[in-house]
Formats: C-alpha cells, sequence, structure tokens
C-alpha cells in the first residue's frame, strides 16, 4: 500500500517535471516583463497569452458585459505598453496588472453611472439547498455546473466591491496583502470587505 | 459580545482562509465544542469551495490577436509621432540657425543697414519679428498640412 507521499516513480517524474515546467513559466514571465520594460515589443505576446484567462475573467465579473470586458482588455493592455517604463520591478506583475484593470473598469463603471460601484442587491435568488449539498454522491456531481451558475448568478447581482473582492480571493487566489495592493485599500478594509461580500453571497442565496 | 457570538462573526473568513494564525486558532477551538458554529463553518466551506468552482467564461477567439494588433498599431503611431516630433525640433533648431547666420552676413554686406518703407530690416528686434511671423506661420501651415495628411492615411 503506498502512503499519500510514496508516489510511483513514475509519478514522482511527472511531478518533477512540472514543477519544473511552472517554475520556468513564472521564470520567463518575469524575464518577460523585463524585456518588456527595456523596450522589447516581442516579450509581449508571452505575457499576454498568459494573463489572457485571468484578467478577461476579472474584467467579466467586474463589468458583466463581454462586449465591454473585451474593450477593457485591450485597453489595459495598451495602458501597461504605455505605464511600463514606470512599473517597479520589485512590485508583483500580477498586482499591478490587475490595478491597471481595475481602474480602467471603474472608470468605465463610473462613465456609465447606471452601474452603481456599491449598491445592488435585489434581483433574483435561489433556494440554498441546491448549493449546500455536501459530500461527493454522483447527484452532486450533477448538480455541481447548475449550483456554479446559480452562485456566479448570485455574485452577479452583488455590488462592484464585492465582486472584485469575491473574484480576487476565490479565482485569482490572490492573499489579502496583494488584493490590498490591487485595490488599493488597507488588509484590515479588505478582510471587513471579504467578510461582507461573503454574508451578502449567503443572504442572496437563502432569500426563499 | 460574547465568545461565541464574536466566532461566530469569523466564521466567514475562517472559511476563506483570511485570519490570522492566532484567530484560526480560536476559531478551532471553539467549533471542537460548539456544533451549531462546527455546522455554520461548515456552510460556509460549502459557499468558499463553490466560489472556487464557478463556471469560467472562455476567452473570445482571436481577442488576443486583435489586441496585439491594437498595440503594435498603437506603439507605431507613437513612434511616428516621435520621430515627427524630432524631425520638427530639429528643422526649428536648423533654421534658427541659419537665420542668425543670414542675419549676420547681411549686416556684414550691407553695412547693417536695410531699409524699407522706413523700417530697417536688419535691426534685432524687427529682423526677429519677421522671422518669428514668418516662421511662426510656416509651422502652423505646415502642421496643419501634415494633420491633413494624417487624417488622409487613416482613412484610406
Amino acid at each position: 500500500m503506498m502512503g499519500p507521499f510514496g508516489a510511483s516513480p513514475r509519478i514522482r517524474i511527472v511531478m518533477i517535471l512540472a514543477a519544473s515546467m511552472n517554475s520556468n513559466l513564472f521564470a520567463s514571465i518575469e524575464d518577460a516583463v523585463e524585456r518588456l520594460q527595456r523596450g522589447d515589443r516581442n516579450a509581449l505576446a508571452p505575457i499576454m497569452e498568459n494573463y489572457q484567462h485571468r484578467l478577461y475573467r476579472f474584467l467579466l465579473r467586474l463589468i458583466q458585459d463581454p462586449v465591454v470586458a473585451e474593450d477593457i482588455f485591450q485597453h489595459t493592455w495598451l495602458r501597461v505598453m504605455e505605464k511600463i517604463g514606470s512599473y517597479d520591478i520589485r512590485r508583483n506583475f500580477d498586482g499591478w496588472l490587475f490595478s491597471v484593470a481595475r481602474n480602467l473598469a471603474i472608470d468605465h463603471l463610473r462613465k456609465r453611472r447606471d452601474s452603481s460601484l456599491d449598491a445592488n442587491d435585489d434581483s433574483g435568488s435561489a433556494p440554498i439547498d441546491r448549493l449546500s449539498a455536501s459530500g461527493a454522491s454522483p447527484l452532486e456531481h450533477l448538480l455541481e455546473f447548475e449550483r456554479g451558475a446559480v452562485l456566479a448568478a448570485a455574485i452577479s447581482g452583488l455590488p462592484l466591491i464585492h465582486r472584485e473582492i469575491l473574484t480576487l480571493r476565490f479565482e485569482e487566489d490572490m492573499k489579502l496583502d496583494e488584493i490590498a495592493d490591487v485595490v488599493a485599500i488597507p488588509i484590515s478594509t479588505v478582510k471587513s470587505r471579504l467578510g461582507r461580500a461573503l454574508e451578502s453571497l449567503r443572504r442572496r442565496l437563502e432569500r426563499p | 459580545m460574547n465568545i461565541h457570538a464574536s466566532i461566530r462573526a469569523m466564521l466567514p473568513l475562517a472559511a476563506a482562509d483570511a485570519l490570522d494564525a492566532e484567530e484560526m486558532r480560536q476559531v478551532e477551538q471553539h467549533v471542537r465544542s460548539c456544533d451549531e458554529c462546527r455546522r455554520e463553518l461548515d456552510t460556509w466551506g460549502v459557499y468558499t469551495a463553490g466560489l472556487q468552482r464557478l463556471p469560467q467564461p472562455s476567452v473570445p477567439v482571436h481577442l488576443i490577436a486583435r489586441t496585439q494588433e491594437q498595440v503594435l498599431r498603437e506603439h507605431e503611431h507613437s513612434a511616428t509621432l516621435r520621430s515627427g516630433s524630432l524631425m520638427f525640433s530639429g528643422l526649428a533648431i536648423y533654421a534658427w540657425v541659419v537665420n542668425i547666420a543670414l542675419w549676420g552676413v547681411a549686416r556684414v554686406v550691407t553695412g547693417g543697414k536695410l531699409c524699407v518703407l522706413g523700417t530697417n530690416l536688419l535691426s534685432l528686434e524687427t529682423w526677429l519679428l519677421v522671422s518669428f511671423i514668418v516662421g511662426g506661420t510656416t509651422a502652423v501651415t505646415a502642421a496643419l498640412a501634415l494633420k491633413h495628411h494624417g487624417e488622409l492615411g487613416r482613412n484610406l
């Protein structure tokens, strides 16, 4: 019988290869950012490819309109090219990139004005029992997509400040200090905002 | 606030792994002896697990290609503007050097006097005034012509 760390040699080789590929990827992205900062335009493609899914998803969660999210996505990269010279290489690039995107998204929403930045709490909801099944029964797996859709719909009804905090924490898997860097607020505020966002989400889902 | 209520308020953050070590220790200690809070923490755990498995949007086809194209176009446009500005600055400096040299030569050749309608064109003030008027008019005309040319180029 094999223990949790007693993987077969083949699996171990695959794990080592995966880990080295991952570290190579990170090294190359940092390298690409440095090259881009030195004026090498060819470095933009690997950076953009690396962040495309995360950035687009983040913008879509904030803006909630695919066409506008695309537009802001493009503007984000234009702004990156414009500002890369002033980017401090010691700073986390993820945080910098997401804060550039966030600022553009907020500017857009402010101009649009029909989307409040801090209030919106009355659209549709779904019963909690569609979400809270525990364990891993086949039914649980079958309902997973539906639950995800229910949850995504509930998130879309939250105010922007809650949507951004939830997506940064749970989808981008950012730590509190990284979120604070992106949103430009103190860590204590990130913490309280995260708590309020979760409570607000739960209220929406549990509403009959 | 009693300990039960304060721990209960921390449960969403505990499920979100957003508490510091000491707070987490307090929560863990409390839920060991409080069934209600343990159930509550489990429920929050379902939410946070769900948040990590939301349906993922797919990036629109060609978005990256379009963005790269736009970035390059913008970059080239800025480079053109920069080189245009450099060229204009160079030309302006060259024009002023030639102008001052010409003024010196004209003064030597004419002995410093070239009167038109009672005004000495070779006095420094008049020469500079005429130079500013002629140079400024030329620069504005050239800028308008280039702008028109640029708009034509973009429309074609």
